[in-house]
């Protein structure tokens, strides 16, 4: 029971860490659900027909989703504003209907057969992308992130290519959300592709709001606590959307500025 | 056959426009999304079926018209009074977004999960006409009448008035606007009164469509109304029109192809394919689209 509890924990973790990922090149994904079922489906493929073992099944898995990101989300890329948040809606209504529609995987009845992930597995991915976030935190890279999220015109005036940043950060947010997915996929050995709607990507988007988008820290805060808060109030869970919702918008209604208001890049200077 | 199932696509397509039209209003006066927006429309069909218990269907309409209109205020209020600025632009849609999961949960409270039905006990509206061999049922006469009415007085009211002209002005430019002393705050919320209004219409002309109001809508005709909005070209009232009745019947002649199981994302697949070959929109789009280029 608690460790079913940890390992959804852990799942929403790194859910929230590929938002975060996005977030930081200033765009929202309301998508990370489908690339999670991208990342589930293919490992599942690859374990149960083609006899492959989890980790590079999901590897694989992670690759394709983050391949499909770049192909779909380009058009969009390349736009400001408020295109990317449209396709992503996009690409999860239409991954869905596709799922449904696909006999190979078996439609809508679902798939299932996967087996062999663990909480252990579960807590080593956690770890690697952990320690991949951090260090991409100290690295030149998420200096450019800045620069992108801050202002994109000025970012393209210092010779940043700017659709080339955002794309760095939507495919590494769809592999990490491909990663969960496959060991989700192989932890409740059945999935639909209802389990994949698109509340799901709302909610992990509000998990990342919530915990606060100032550091990796905020959005592993956010995870864990609407993950295991409604698992011990009863109420919280009846009521959750509502709860969730006024959680938002009092956050956001009290901090004027808004919860978007990244570290600016002086106050990190002076910390360092 | 293929009349019938055209003119179902024009039905349902002034429905999508109806709904595309309000986040295109939104968005073209103050460029942010309004997530709450297919919320409201979701809403629209429940006190439809709430109101026509104990009003006549013509009353009942004008009590949803208004009923939307303060929700839309209400939106204004706490979603996006407090992010004006540029950057609030992303704190705007995520507050909207959680105001949307409250007003759905709400819904849920109150009329459960599944489908309400919408009795309208009027043989007027079920019988119908047979031209060219297809047949034209009243109901869908009045959707369609009900729908490009609002939509002709909502042409007229920006083109012709004080009010429109003032709302055109603030799509220009906040700034100037303010400076020419035009009243922000009262524009704002005009706008959203009218997008919000015209959206709960559209959720009770869907329920009498459907028979039914479903609080599962908000979430696959509402946003596809979004997808239309950028298919149109974004803040181009135009553009929502054309976008709203070409999916429309793009979706029926899906159907009529057999391939219903694909319709979902007939809208989203469009929307792929205007954004690589007509980045812009069908027409365009309003000062803000030209502004989200690159």
């Amino acid at each position: 029971m608690i460790g079913d509890q940890l390992f959804f924990t852990g799942i929403n973790v790194l859910l929230a860490w590929s938002v975060y990922l996005v977030l930081m090149t200033g765009s929202l994904s309301f998508a990370q659900g489908t690339f999670m079922a991208i990342g589930c489906y293919a490992a599942g493929v690859l374990t149960v027909k083609f006899g492959w073992s989890l980790l590079p099944a999901t590897l694989v898995g992670a690759l394709l989703s983050s391949v499909i990101a770049a192909v779909v989300g380009w058009p969009a890329l390349r736009l400001r504003g408020v295109y990317l948040i449209l396709v992503t809606i996009g690409i999860t209504f239409c991954g869905r209907v596709l799922l449904e529609n696909v006999e190979y995987i078996g439609g809508v009845a679902g798939f299932g057969g996967m087996a062999g992930a663990s909480l252990t597995s579960v807590f080593i991915a956690v770890g690697f992308v952990g320690a991949a976030l951090f260090w991409l935190s100290r690295s030149p890279l998420q200096r450019s992130f800045d620069a992108v999220r801050e202002d994109d015109r000025v970012a393209a005036s210092l010779g940043i290519n700017v659709p080339v940043v955002r794309l760095i950060g939507f495919c590494g947010g769809a592999f990490i959300a491909a990663v969960a997915g496959s060991l989700f996929g192989h932890y409740m050995s059945f999935v639909r592709p209802e389990s994949f709607d698109i509340l799901l990507s709302v909610y992990v988007v509000l998990y990342v709001v919530l915990g606060g988008v100032n550091n990796m820290w905020g959005a592993l805060l956010g995870a864990t606590v609407m993950t295991l808060l409604p698992e011990y109030f009863r109420v919280l869970a009846q009521w959750r959307p509502s709860v969730f919702g006024l959680a938002i918008l009092l956050m956001l209604l009290f901090k004027p500025q808004g919860l978007l208001s990244f570290r600016t890049l002086s106050s990190r200077w002076k910390k360092a | 056959m293929l009349a019938g199932q055209i003119l179902n696509g024009i039905v349902t397509g002034s429905m999508y426009a109806l709904v595309a039209i309000g986040f295109s209003l939104v968005i073209g006066t103050l460029d942010k999304l309004n997530f709450a927006h297919s919320e409201v429309f979701m809403v629209g069909g429940f006190i439809a079926v709430a109101s026509v218990s104990f009003l006549p269907w013509q009353l009942a309409l004008i009590v949803i018209f208004l009923a939307g209109g303060l929700l839309g205020l209400a939106t204004e209020f706490l979603a996006f009074r407090r992010f004006q600025t540029a950057e609030g632009k992303v704190t705007a849609a995520l507050a909207s977004m959680a105001l949307g999961l409250i007003i759905t949960d709400l819904v849920h409270k109150v009329w459960g999960t599944e489908p309400v039905p919408l009795k309208l006990e009027s043989p007027w509206l079920q019988s119908g006409h047979t031209f060219f061999g297809a047949t034209v049922l009243n109901l869908q006469l009045v959707i369609l009448a009900i729908a490009f009415l609002l939509m002709a007085l909502l042409h007229i009211l920006l083109q012709k008035t004080r009010m429109g002209r003032q709302i055109r002005a603030l799509a220009e430019s906040t700034v100037s606007a303010s400076l020419l002393g035009i009243n922000v705050r009262r524009v704002t919320q005009t706008v959203f009164f009218l997008s919000s209004a015209l959206a709960a219409v559209g959720g009770l002309l869907v329920a009498l469509r459907g028979g039914a109001a479903s609080s599962e809508i908000g979430l696959s005709f509402g946003l596809k109304s979004l997808a239309i909005m950028a298919i149109g070209g974004m803040g181009d009232l135009r553009g929502a029109l054309v976008g709203g009745l070409l999916i429309g019947v793009l979706e029926a002649l899906m159907f009529q192809m057999g391939l219903g199981r694909l319709v979902e994302m007939t809208a989203w697949v469009t929307l792929f394919a205007v954004l690589i070959f007509l980045p812009n929109g069908l027409f365009g789009g309003g000062i803000h689209a030209r502004e989200q280029r690159a």
